[in-house]
């Protein structure tokens, strides 16, 4: 049996290192050094970064007005569907006291507002929004017609608790002159959002587009009219519109209202806080490269990066100790 | 291909079967089976609802069936039918579709089989049938390397090689039918009537009667031809149909294999059943949050969500939140473990095409994965070249891929000795003639020495016959066959006369022995070496070359071996006409049977014996006896009564035996050598090293095995005490067992005779104890005997415990069924995982039985192999197969496990948590949750 059979040759397995399991990785012997430096590294990178973003994030100026209490009246006007044409306003003044460099922009922020509940969340119509067809109201479930059988537009729960609160930021030079700050409506969605997925119908008229559709029960206006001063700004591819429709994750948000240069405000309208027991503020915010005033992923960063060497160092010591107990076995 | 029996019409509770040949109208009264065989399960109409409800019966998909009826509720989901039954019914397809498939194949390969040509004697001439329309009774005509397709009893023919593999039996036909040779005209005449057993799964043994012209014939095995079976050497022959179809003895046979699972495998079943527990009580908490936040802040808020207020109560809001959870946190669950890849689109809220994308992004990753590493595992088995034998050309293979893991587990291995831990090439080595030693080699001083490179082999370049490869020392035994000494002559006579070996010339026209087993082969060869060359043998005669000069003698009977008789005999009428009874056997049975004039060789004899035992050699006892003619007459005549009878009959002539394998004359004794593998020592030193314990199950006399034991570092001359358990009778068995206990933990401990069951345990508890506390190794030796009334008396429990303290365990002639029973033992009554390891056809059901069998690919054809979860070429590989890849893929397992768990846990939580952030609305917020922070 010294002459190996023809054809055997073929089934002696190849000799290569993946499938003799002799790749390097096969067998990872990690050395202590190795290890301990990998982890030191890690940690010095994730405290690196994370003192860097907390850092960055304190370096925001940020600015909180609470109105809930001071514009009760107008909440308790409003809480009753009737008077929702009625105007209803108050002033806060209030004082800036340092400089924020930069663009400034303005957001509203509610709490304990829930945007994130299920069924809220899937109520709505794509396709509406879309433009395709402004009549399909098939998921917006309960909002999906009017008592008299109109099919509404924009359509479910999402589009009929949206925030329309107009506020207004002026700056008081004295008790006498009140100049108004210019504030851009423009720029606060995202390019996707204004000119993908939310269109408007097509026709040279949008209130003829809307034609056959009924505005949500709580809205004031229908869904053409909401942007007096723009007309390209109007259907549903009005800014806070589209701003409003992109759900939030947590009951506590704020969402951006507009781009501005500087002073003070007035405030009017939804959503009637009261009657989710939430609190209305208006949050005024510079930007930097990390985002807005999160210190979350700062934090985070800078929690594994301590754990990252608190754990290096607990190894190290138990590496250390059990290095002079190894060598106490080895020399008897 | 599988095969699943289908009975057509044929009773299961037949009690013997009644056959007429030739005369299908009278059999088929009895509606037996007929040829057709259905393996495959479906057909176009069955294959809808039998293929649905298969599908629904894996716990996987009636789970996922059971989240997507959740699904369809609308209070629960609000996915539309449609998104969710998609990915549903592709699902569904895919499995069919590959069902559909797999029985295409088997319908095809049914179809080939059945309709495969075959010479039926129908109406007086010989027509070619299809194989499916071959009814029982019907006598057909086989041809030389024909494949048998039915259980058929044999008519006629002169010789038959049957078998499979390598593994040649012969077959002989009745006398009576023989006569009626190839005349088609009296076979279509001939009308024996067959009473037969009922079908059933014994290949080994047939029970039958041939009636036929008022006279009664025995039919046994021999007469009888497999389903399987390929016809070997022989020209034709015709037979009976007795068996058809599903009644075969193969189709029988064909039975399920037990479905083997990894200890892994049942853990992770446990924590499935914990995790799903934990998912249930995640339900509840979050179920309860709802009503709760319903009740308390939801009120305020539902103007926002419903048009109307105080629509909804809030408990019954919680109750459809619990569901929702259900199917959202079902990631938890490892469920998907066992599902493969596709299957995890079922997950119900993945509705646009990237959630499908990085679903399965995760599945590939993980989800069906387990299986997928087992896989690749198994490859690594396969292609390594560390367990690749070159002179046979096989690599390792790995013939279950489910099981790797617990390779890394073994607590015990059963080996076999023939063939595993020894190569099974069986070499003539010694023998003792007349009690003479011949083969042991002196020097000069007259000293034995051992058999060294130095020494001439005996020439045997004067034999143009003998064999090259046998290398005998002692130019002794050549001189006592030159100077003619009688007894020598007669005891390589016997060697070349009695045996089963069959003799075939290759194409150079040498003689090439086809033999049943190596140890024959070995003896036949060294008879042929020293010239008695076995020639050729046919039903009634062999014919062998005495140094020279042809003989043939007259076969008168053969009794076959067997594993009760240990001994085969052969009744042969020499030219003189002299009648003699050769018989070889094991010496303990053979010497019961000597003649009373044998004492002084007797005694000579064991001793040689003993001494080749103590070489590891394996030995064989020869006798003969001189009959003469009358006696032999009316002991022939009585054997052929005893065959005609159906009940009792092996009993009667087993019996018969007996009487006339007596008085015998002791020529001598032979030992064969049986050489270890390479790398048996190391291989067995490394598993014990690795607190593996080897236990070796083996067929051989205590001695060899012994021998063996130490040859291989089992047993060592450092151990403490060595037992030994060969008592006779159960209280013989007892007491001994008792005592080695007592050596073995002192005195003070009370030897319990485990009667009692509630104190098993108990006992377990305490044998922990004490097996920190025995110091020193033991090792424990049992025969077959001792092991026969320990495994069925209450001994069992001592007996395992004395076994488990002992560093190695060798127990001898034990049977197959033996075997099975040791490792069964230990298997249910220790957590333990057990390997079995063999080679041959009498390891097959301790592979079986075993967590993981492992096959040698060797010498013993395949029987073993194929009844495997693992086979290699060599003992050696075992520690390379258990020690490295075993222990590799049982970290790499376990990793993947805690790894697993770790993303699923991670990877569902998230959304428990984020559930007290949206008021428990089932809200996956995973979307939107990036937006925010």
């Amino acid at each position: 049996m010294k002459t190996t059979p023809q054809g055997c040759q073929s089934r002696l397995p190849d000799n290569t290192a993946l499938k003799q399991q002799q790749l390097p990785a096969y067998r990872l012997q990690l050395s202590a050094t190795g290890v301990l430096s990998g982890f030191f590294a890690t940690g010095v990178f994730c405290l690196g970064v994370g003192i860097i973003l907390i850092l960055s994030a304190k370096s925001i100026k940020e600015i909180e007005i609470n109105y809930t209490k001071i514009c009760a009246n107008c909440a308790k006007l409003r809480e009753n569907a009737v008077n929702f044409d009625k105007e209803c306003t108050c002033s806060i003044p209030f004082h800036i006291p340092e400089t924020m460099q930069g663009n400034v922009y303005m957001y509203y922020k509610l709490y304990g507002f829930y945007q994130n509940l299920y069924g809220y969340i899937l109520s709505r119509s794509n396709s509406q929004l879309l433009g395709t067809d402004v009549k399909d109201v098939g998921s917006c479930a309960p909002f999906r017609e009017s008592h008299n059988g109109t099919p509404i537009a924009p359509c479910g729960a999402i589009a009929n608790s949206i925030f329309n609160d107009t506020i207004i930021l002026s700056y008081n030079l004295n008790s006498s002159i009140h100049i108004k700050v210019p504030m851009l409506r423009s720029g606060i969605t995202w390019w996707t959002d204004k000119y993908v997925k939310f269109r408007n119908p097509s026709s040279n008229n949008l209130s003829s587009a809307f034609a056959g559709t009924t505005k949500p029960p709580y809205w004031p206006k229908p869904v053409y009219e909401l942007d007096e001063e723009d007309p390209g700004n109007n259907g549903f591819i009005n800014d806070d519109f589209i701003v409003w429709m992109r759900t939030a994750a947590f009951p506590t948000f704020k969402k951006l209202y507009r781009r501005l240069s500087r002073t003070q405000c007035f405030i009017e309208g939804l959503p009637a806080v009261t009657r989710f027991r939430g609190e209305k503020s208006v949050v005024l915010s510079t930007l930097t490269w990390s985002g807005g005033r999160s210190l979350f992923l700062g934090l985070a960063y800078t929690v594994t990066g301590a754990v990252t060497w608190l754990a290096t160092f607990s190894m190290m010591a138990a590496h250390l100790m059990l290095k002079e107990r190894k060598m106490f076995f080895s020399q008897q | 291909m599988q095969i699943l029996s289908c009975r057509l019409g044929a009773s299961g509770s037949e009690a013997e079967r009644i056959v007429k040949a030739n005369d299908r109208e009278y059999n088929e009264k009895f509606q037996y089976a007929d040829n057709c065989i259905h393996t495959s399960k479906y057909n176009l109409l069955t294959f809808l609802p039998i293929n649905l409800f298969e599908q629904f019966q894996r716990v996987a998909n009636a789970y996922f069936l059971f989240l997507l009826i959740l699904q369809l509720i609308p209070e629960i989901s609000s996915l539309t039918w449609f998104t969710t039954f998609v990915p549903l019914v592709l699902v569904i397809t895919m499995t069919a579709v590959k069902d559909a498939t797999d029985d295409y194949f088997r319908h095809k390969s049914d179809d080939q089989v059945n309709n495969r040509q075959s010479e039926v004697l129908i109406d007086g001439k010989l027509q070619n049938e299809k194989w499916m329309n071959v009814k029982v009774g019907d006598i057909i005509k086989l041809e030389n390397n024909q494949f048998v397709a039915i259980s058929m009893r044999q008519l006629l023919e002169f010789f038959v090689g049957c078998g499979r593999e390598t593994n040649l039996k012969v077959r002989h036909a009745l006398s009576v039918t023989s006569e009626l040779g190839a005349d088609i005209s009296r076979l279509a005449k001939f009308d024996g009537i067959v009473v037969c057993e009922a079908p059933n799964n014994k290949l080994d043994k047939f029970t039958g009667v041939l009636s036929w012209k008022d006279s009664k014939h025995s039919l046994n095995n021999e007469k009888i031809i497999l389903r399987g079976c390929v016809l070997r050497n022989t020209g034709w022959c015709f037979g009976m149909v007795v068996f058809a179809g599903p009644d075969t003895k193969l189709m029988q046979n064909s039975g399920k294999t037990k479905f083997k699972r990894t200890s892994i495998d049942r853990l992770m079943n446990t924590l499935v059943l914990w995790i799903f527990g934990f998912l249930v009580c995640l339900g509840i908490i979050l179920a309860i949050g709802n009503s709760i936040w319903e009740n308390q802040v939801g009120d305020k808020f539902r103007a926002f969500i419903f048009w109307k207020e105080g629509e909804k109560n809030s408990v019954f809001s919680g109750f459809l939140t619990f569901w929702s959870y259900i199917i959202i946190l079902n990631t938890v669950v490892p469920i998907s473990l066992y599902v493969r890849l596709w299957q995890t689109f079922y997950f119900g809220k993945a509705l646009c095409i990237l959630k499908l994308m990085e679903r399965f992004f995760f599945s590939i990753l993980m989800d069906g994965s387990v299986e997928v590493i087992r896989l690749g595992h198994s490859y690594f088995i396969n292609w390594d070249r560390k367990m690749y034998y070159s002179l046979k050309a096989t690599p390792a293979e790995a013939r279950t891929t489910t099981l790797n893991e617990e390779l890394g587990q073994i607590n015990y291995v059963f080996s076999d000795k023939t063939g595993t831990l020894t190569q099974n090439i069986m070499t003539f080595k010694r023998c003792s003639i007349n009690g003479r030693i011949y083969g042991e080699v002196h020097d000069d001083l007259g000293q034995k020495t051992d058999i060294t490179k130095k020494k001439e082999p005996v020439d045997f370049s004067v034999n143009p016959q003998a064999d090259r490869t046998l290398e005998f020392f002692d130019q002794r035994l050549m001189e006592s066959i030159k100077l003619g000494d009688p007894k020598v002559h007669e005891f390589l006579r016997l060697l070349a006369l009695c045996h089963t070996v069959m003799s075939e010339e290759n194409s150079a026209g040498q003689l090439v022995y086809q033999v049943q087993s190596p140890d024959e082969g070995a003896l036949v060869t060294a008879a042929r070496n020293f010239g008695f060359i076995f020639k050729s043998r046919t039903p009634e005669t062999i014919t062998i070359e005495e140094l020279g000069t042809l003989v043939t003698y007259q076969l008168l009977a053969f009794l076959d071996f067997n594993n009760i008789r240990k001994r085969m005999s052969v009744i042969v009428r020499n030219p003189e006409g002299q009648i003699k009874l050769y018989c070889k056997g094991a010496d303990t049975i053979l010497f019961e049977k000597l003649h009373p004039s044998n004492e002084n060789l007797l005694t000579l004899t064991s001793d040689h014996l003993s001494e080749f035992a103590g070489e590891g050699l394996r030995t064989l006892a020869i006798a003969y006896r001189d009959l003469d003619d009358k006696y032999f007459k009316e002991w022939h005549k009585m054997l052929e009564d005893a065959n005609a009878t159906t009940d009792e009959r092996d009993e009667r002539v087993a019996g018969l035996y007996e009487e006339i394998e007596r008085d015998l004359m002791l020529l001598g004794a032979t030992a064969v050598e049986d050489k270890l593998q390479e790398g048996v020592i190391e291989t067995v030193t490394n598993l014990s090293l690795a607190n593996i314990k080897i236990w070796v199950l083996t067929g051989d006399k205590q001695e060899t095995a012994i021998n063996i034991g130490y040859a291989c570092n089992m047993l060592t001359d450092d151990m403490s005490d060595v037992f030994i358990i060969a008592g006779n009778t159960v209280a013989e068995v007892r007491e001994e067992v008792r005592k080695a206990k007592e050596n073995l933990f002192g005195q003070n401990r009370t030897f319990s005779n485990g009667h009692v069951v509630f104190e098993k345990k108990e006992q377990l508890e305490m044998n922990s104890v004490v097996q920190e506390t025995v110091t020193g190794d033991y090792a424990l030796v049992i025969n077959g005997h001792s092991l026969a009334h320990a495994l069925e008396s209450d001994i069992k429990n001592d007996l395992l415990e004395l076994a488990c303290m002992c560093k190695t365990v060798v127990c001898c002639r034990v049977t197959p069924l033996q075997k099975a029973q040791v490792v069964e033992l230990v298997k249910n009554h220790r957590n333990a995982v057990t390997l079995a390891i063999g080679d041959g056809a009498n390891d097959v059901s301790m592979i079986k039985s075993a967590h993981i069998g492992v096959g040698i690919s060797g010498q013993e054809g395949l029987q073993a192999v194929l009844a495997s979860d693992y086979s290699f070429a060599q003992f050696r590989y075992l520690q390379r197969l258990l020690l490295v890849h075993g222990r590799w893929s049982y970290f790499r397992m376990c990793k993947f496990l805690c790894y697993f768990f770790y993303k699923n846990f991670a990877f569902t939580l998230v959304h428990f948590w984020f559930g007290f952030f949206c008021g428990f609305s089932a809200q996956v917020g995973k979307k939107t949750l990036f937006f925010l922070l």
